[in-house]
């Protein structure tokens, strides 16, 4: 491998592999450099590694953006076919060719705003965190998380997919754990095993699938004569049908507990809670929706019919995270808490709009992990800046905000319309296109998803009255006993600016929704036409 | 001159000859000096250079190390460079398959005799004791003069146990390869018994010499039941009888099954395992790490030429098919389990080393099913052995990093690895890698070994599910149940994520007891950080493929015999 990148140059020229591979290089170099280097050039580059970590990002961002939008990249995405992807490298780069894996990478509507999702969050949460303590391992950490999250949504051969997949985990582990609250050991902890676990039953289902790949020549292993490569790979490849369900059930274990859904989700509170705040934005923001591209990408492309047969499971599961995660969220007196129990919530309604099997219901569903991608992050920066300027994160404690930090109090309250689907906020979208798609499969049962959007909006504007206004003092907040008496500050520029960019977002995409709507509908009737009407029919459903 | 052996076969055997030339060279060498031989009746000496005063460099306590080290690094380096092949004699073949375990047993070799270099250190300029010194100080100026003498020792032993390995893998007669058992078993009795002053030493060898003399005697009784069956040892003539009979003798069949207990030890299978744990947490760290590659290694050669050469039948399963798939089974999740609770660091990886071999032996029980295609059987293994070779790599390293905390009387407990990433990140870090490699997490070498051997226990019997089922359960039921083998390592490997993924966690977020750096033993690093380096690259990359090849030549060369 090492001989060929060198010999090779066009592997390196690849923008998708630019984006993946450089901060990771850039952020392991920022980690090692100084253990290796003497006392004064040591302490020196510890002093600019965050600057270079957050340039880097930047300029990520800056080529994510080029890439994504047509004006400037010149790539239409609304002019794909299904199952064929933009920015693929020419060939595949053989890694281990003894068993078949070759770095293989490329971006479709279902990837691309993810792509740029995550791009425009690392700088922002690093932006958040911009005085952490250690920041020279802080920063660097982030970037190599950059990379590993990139490299989940561009990789198209799921050996390197799952080396991602768990290399996100290495990153977000240490930063729960070293900079994270005071039961951050527990929480780490759980957080590895839990998804550690869940990811290697997902691993032992892309086994089974490896098994059944024919040969191809140039992508599968010398050895074996089988290959990872996803774009190879067919529904027919494994013959029996009941091995087709078993791979299918495999898969959504790990899929469904990274998501995370009810019942497999009581990591995620703990984690959230105990992360950081730039930890709980990518968390939430990223993270969590790699568990839902990972069941789009593998689980109902490869397996259209066990995912038609399975519909039920989906749904239960859908429904049984929306309400049971809203529920909670009524009693949560935890800010942190409170926003993980949402996003549960909100995951839910992601499998509720796959399995409606509409075009409209995937799209909403795809948007839906947009949207949460921006929200979800402001509603953590929002939460970290109060525990950081009130030293609490108990609702009720800290009355009237908008005296103190009307900043934060004006951010928290958007983010928080925009969770629970103010019109003209980009939440909103998302859920009505489900709604719909949901009445059009299902009818009345609507209801039900419909009805936990207002207990969404009860938990919410509770804990808004309680937090932003509630104080009988008309010029003082009640201040929480954490303070010991002393006056707040108001929050800092680079949290205020972060928090900005993502309201700004939040706005901006409930009002021109299209920007990546219209790539996600389109991917979404190219796939159920292609990929789940035969199967539709066969079971005897009429979409 | 009539020698022994002609020239032509002496080349094939070159680091054999290294060895033996060097086993006499290292008694001599730190005897010579300045004696010499008066000529009676005149005044003209003679000088002998034996005995006498000896001269200050070869008086020096470092030299034994020092040679023995020039020899397995040459003895590495002319088995690297040979490509020719052929028999000598009518009981040793040098073969791709006996070249490459050779070099397995010398790397293995050469990493303890560096590790040994600063586990029982030389130190020439240590006076004996005044009568004004402190007891501590005496005790400690003893403690330095007895491992200056015991220089010698250590590396005669060591170098034996090389010669005896390397012998076993080319030997083609039952008889011969019991011999060369013997001699680096006997040895390494030795060696794990080397530290003879402190208690579980001696309690560790006694217990390894006398479990491991019980096994060798009983397999020597079933090679003598085999030798009254077919009348000749020769591993040619005992397949070639074996091939003939319609059914198993009964006699034949008993005395296989002994020698599988006599081999069992060797590898560390269950039940034969119990004596290991006790043997690793008593030896020294390198003599540890020796014990679980190169004489696990030495237990699966034998048991791969008894079991596929001899026994396997060409149609159906073989008749220790059920067996040992039983003793894998039981084998991988014994180790584990007791690795699980195991708070010894050495103890834990003699039990994850017991797992280890449990995987190997689930490789041999589905090519023993007889469902596989010779393609199939080859490619488990080809698993086998590279599993074996890497082994040398990762699980070496890990002993490495013990070595390395021995030399400040660390090493023993949980708590000693406590905090290491403060102290020192780079061997942390490479414990880290080593560990990972363990439990086979992608995409370090460990890892490439066990999804190889999962492959090709798949590619055996997956083909056995009905296609026809619609539900999971039909397909569960009608595949056979070497498939369970697979889902058993599986299921093992996840299991032993806790216990690898302790050491890291201990290392990385202990508060550290002491926090100095450990002592600068520069030789020793490089080899952790060789370790570390190749356990990556072997994973990934043009190195894994041309290990992979050597492999599958060796494996070519084994079939094909």
């Amino acid at each position: 491998m090492y001989i060929r990148i060198i010999n090779g140059g066009e592997f390196l020229s690849d923008p998708l592999t630019i984006l993946t591979l450089t901060p990771i290089g850039v952020g392991l170099i920022l980690l090692v450099l100084p253990q290796l280097l003497p006392g004064n050039l040591a302490s020196s580059v510890r002093k600019f590694s965050r600057n270079v970590s957050f340039g880097v990002s930047m300029a990520l961002f800056a080529f994510a953006t080029y890439l994504s939008f047509t004006t400037f990249g010149g790539i239409d995405w609304l002019d794909i076919n299904m199952g064929e992807y933009e920015l693929m490298n020419d060939e595949p780069v053989t890694l281990i060719s003894s068993i078949g894996v070759s770095w293989i990478v490329g971006v479709d509507a279902l990837s691309l705003p993810m792509v740029w999702l995550t791009a425009l969050l690392i700088p922002l949460s690093m932006l958040v965190e911009w005085d952490a303590k250690e920041g020279h391992i802080f920063h660097p950490l982030i970037l190599v998380m950059e990379g590993a999250l990139l490299g989940v949504f561009v990789v198209l051969d799921l050996f390197v997919f799952y080396i991602f997949w768990e290399m996100t985990l290495i990153p977000m582990f240490f930063l729960i754990l070293v900079w994270g609250g005071e039961d951050r050991k527990y929480a780490s902890m759980k957080f590895f095993i839990y998804t550690f676990t869940a990811s290697v039953i997902m691993l032992i289902g892309i086994l089974v699938m490896y098994f059944h790949t024919g040969y191809v020549s140039g992508v599968s292993g010398t050895l074996t004569g089988h290959h990872f490569s996803l774009i190879e790979m067919d529904s027919e490849m494994i013959q029996s049908e009941g091995l087709r369900h078993l791979v299918w059930i495999l898969l959504l274990i790990g899929f469904a507990t990274k998501m995370p859904s009810v019942p497999v989700h009581t990591w995620l509170p703990d984690a959230h809670v105990q992360a950081p705040t730039a930890g709980s934005m990518l968390l939430a923001g990223v993270m969590l929706k790699m568990g839902a591209y990972g069941f789009l990408r593998v689980s109902v492309s490869l397996f259209p019919e066990s995912t038609v047969v399975f519909t039920p499971i989906l749904i239960i599961l859908g429904m049984a995270s929306l309400v049971y995660g809203a529920w909670v969220c009524m009693g949560q007196t935890n800010l942190k808490r409170m926003v993980a129990y949402s996003s549960v919530s909100h995951m839910g309604l992601i499998f509720l709009g796959i399995a409606t099997m509409q075009p409209l219901g995937i799209a909403g569903a795809l948007f839906m992990m947009f949207a949460h991608g921006i929200i979800s992050p402001l509603l953590f920066a929002v939460a970290g800046a109060f525990k950081h300027h009130y030293h609490t994160l108990e609702i009720g404690s800290m009355r009237g905000i908008a005296h103190h930090s009307p900043y934060l109090a004006a951010h928290m309250m958007l983010g928080w319309m925009g969770s629970l689907g103010l019109p003209l906020l980009a939440g909103f979208v998302a859920e009505v296109a489900i709604m719909i798609a949901f009445w059009m499969s299902f009818g009345w049962l609507v209801i039900l998803p419909a009805l936990t959007l207002i207990i969404t909006a009860v938990y919410y504007l509770t804990s808004m009255q309680k937090t932003i206004f509630e104080s009988n003092d008309r010029h003082h907040g009640i201040l929480p006993d954490s303070l010991h008496g002393e006056e707040p500050r108001d929050i800092t520029w680079n949290e205020n600016t972060s928090m900005f960019i993502l309201g700004i977002l939040t706005i901006a995409f409930g009002i021109f929704p299209f920007i990546f709507f219209d790539m996600m509908s389109d991917w979404s009737s190219g796939f159920v036409q292609e990929v789940l009407l035969n199967h539709l029919i066969e079971q005897g459903v009429t979409p | 001159m009539n020698l022994p052996i002609s020239s032509s076969e002496a080349e094939l055997v070159i680091p054999e000859l290294i060895m033996l030339f060097g086993l006499i060279g290292i008694i001599l060498i730190p005897n010579l000096g300045n004696a010499s031989f008066r000529i009676p009746l005149t005044r003209i000496h003679v000088p002998v250079f034996i005995g006498g005063s000896r001269f200050k460099s070869t008086s020096n306590p470092k030299l034994p190390n020092q040679v023995s080290l020039i020899i397995f690094i040459s003895a590495l380096f002319f088995g690297l460079m040979q490509n020719s092949y052929g028999k000598i004699g009518d009981t040793l073949e040098v073969t791709e398959f006996s070249r490459l375990f050779s070099l397995i047993f010398i790397a293995a070799l050469l990493l303890a005799t560096i590790a040994t270099t600063h586990r029982i250190p030389a130190r020439p300029n240590v006076k004996p004791p005044n009568d004004d010194d402190s007891e501590n100080l005496s005790s400690k100026k003893i403690n330095a003069l007895i491992d200056n003498r015991r220089q010698v020792d250590f590396h005669i032993i060591l170098i034996m146990v090389g010669l005896g390995m390397s012998l076993m893998s080319m030997a083609t007669h039952l008889f011969m390869l019991f011999v060369c058992i013997e001699l680096a078993s006997l040895s390494s009795y030795i060696l794990v018994a080397f530290h003879k002053e402190s208690k579980v030493g001696g309690e560790a060898g006694m217990k390894y010499f006398i479990v491991g003399s019980v096994a060798s005697a009983v397999g020597i009784y079933g090679m003598s039941l085999l030798y009254l069956w077919s009348g000749d040892l020769s591993l040619d003539a005992l397949a070639i009888k074996w091939s003939e009979s319609s059914s198993i003798d009964p006699l034949a069949g008993i005395a296989v099954g002994l020698m599988l207990v006599a081999f069992g030890f060797k590898v560390g299978a269950a039940p034969f395992h119990l004596a290991a744990p006790d043997a690793y947490s008593g030896a020294s760290s390198p003599v540890a790490g020796l014990l679980a590659t190169a004489s696990k290694a030495m237990g699966f050669v034998a048991l791969m030429r008894i079991l596929v050469s001899v026994t396997m039948p060409t149609e159906g399963e073989a008749f220790w098919y059920i067996t040992i798939a039983v003793i894998a089974v039981v084998t991988m999740t014994w180790g584990n389990l007791a690795a699980l609770t195991s708070t010894n660091p050495k103890r834990m990886l003699a039990y994850s080393s017991v797992s280890h071999a449990g995987y190997m032996l689930a490789g041999l029980a589905a090519i023993g099913s007889g469902l596989g295609s010779e393609e199939a059987i080859e490619l488990v293994l080809t698993a086998i052995v590279f599993h074996l070779a890497v082994l040398v790599i990762f699980k070496f390293g890990a002993f490495l990093v013990l070595s390395l905390l021995e030399t400040e009387e660390r090493g023993h407990k949980l708590e000693d690895l406590h905090g290491l990433a403060r102290r020192e990140p780079i061997v942390a870090g490479s414990m880290f890698l080593f560990m990972l490699s363990l439990a086979g997490v992608p995409p370090l070498s460990g890892f490439l070994s066990k999804f190889l051997m999962i492959n090709g226990i798949v590619n055996i019997s997956a083909g056995t599910g009905a296609s026809d089922a619609t539900s999971v359960l039909d397909w569960l039921s009608s595949v056979e149940p070497v498939f369970w083998l697979a889902f058993a390592i599986v299921i093992n490997s996840a299991l032993s994520m806790f216990y690898y993924l302790r050491i890291g966690l201990v290392m990385f977020f202990e508060e550290p007891e002491d926090s100095k750096s450990i002592k600068d033993a520069f030789s020793l690093r490089l080899a952790i950080a060789i370790c570390a380096i190749l356990t990556v690259i072997v994973g990934i990359g043009p190195l894994s493929d041309s290990l992979l090849e050597m492999v599958a030549d060796a494996i070519n060369s084994f079939v094909s015999n």
